[in-house]
């Protein structure tokens, strides 16, 4: 699968949870470009997180899912920058796809994938995780956690 | 110029562009402080052109203005 390394805005984001079968179908397409020999993936899940700390919420209150938005133009932007910059610093790597879930998406379902292959295990595991931290950090991306009590809380990322 | 509302800002203000007239980007925080209640204790930065700024500067009111609460991608 070869990734023109250009300046072209790429949409990372999808509607929905993002499919075990879609991610499976995408390690598929990699199987014609055999200078790869290591493929680094992340993938995000909704976790249930348990809410403490909240004044009058009954004590076993989970995070029951959660629905993202974003500043989309501007989350376009960045991640162009952030891949730009991945390929200058691991020059080996092949090809990086990123995915996002916008709307509600249930706990145990995933929301994100990061994907970076490269010849070697080096560049894709060390690109995959520079990825999803700066990913984390830099783009537009709001959650609203929606709890088992049917109220809600905003996430932030730490 | 219109300013661009997301996540939990949005959700106090009741929108999610709000008009305001400022021709500095302190005008501007005044007014959202103004408009958006309780808009001081939350978390928040403003991004011009889609760049986040932290300085005061002029404004000609063709910039795309952005209040961003936290972020929580991933």
């Amino acid at each position: 699968m070869s990734e023109p390394r250009t300046h072209k805005v790429k949409d990372i984001f999808v509607e929905g949870a993002i499919a075990p079968s879609f991610i499976a179908e995408s390690i598929a397409k990699h199987s014609t470009r055999t200078d790869i020999g290591a493929h680094g993936i992340f993938l995000g899940q909704v976790r249930a997180d348990t809410v403490v700390g909240a004044d009058d919420r009954p004590p076993a209150t989970t995070v029951a899912a959660i629905a993202f938005t974003a500043y989309r133009e501007m989350a376009l932007e960045r991640m162009t920058a952030i891949r730009e910059q991945a390929f200058a610093q691991w020059p080996s790597m092949t090809c990086l796809h990123v995915h996002h879930s916008l709307g509600t998406i249930k706990a145990g379902e995933l929301c994100f994938m990061v994907f970076a292959s490269a010849p070697h295990r080096a560049a894709a595991r060390e690109a995959v995780a520079w990825v999803v931290d700066r990913i984390k950090a830099e783009l537009p991306i709001f959650g609203r956690e929606v709890l088992s009590d049917s109220t809600h809380l905003w996430k932030t990322n730490s | 110029m219109e300013v661009l509302l997301f996540g939990m800002l949005a959700e106090k203000a009741g929108t999610s562009r709000l008009e305001v007239e400022a021709g500095t980007l302190a005008d501007l925080r005044r007014s959202m402080a103004e408009r958006i209640p309780g808009l001081h204790h939350i978390d928040h930065v403003i991004a011009v052109d889609r760049v986040i700024v932290h300085d005061d500067r002029t404004l000609t009111g063709r910039e795309e203005i952005a209040l961003l609460p936290p972020f929580a991608g991933g």
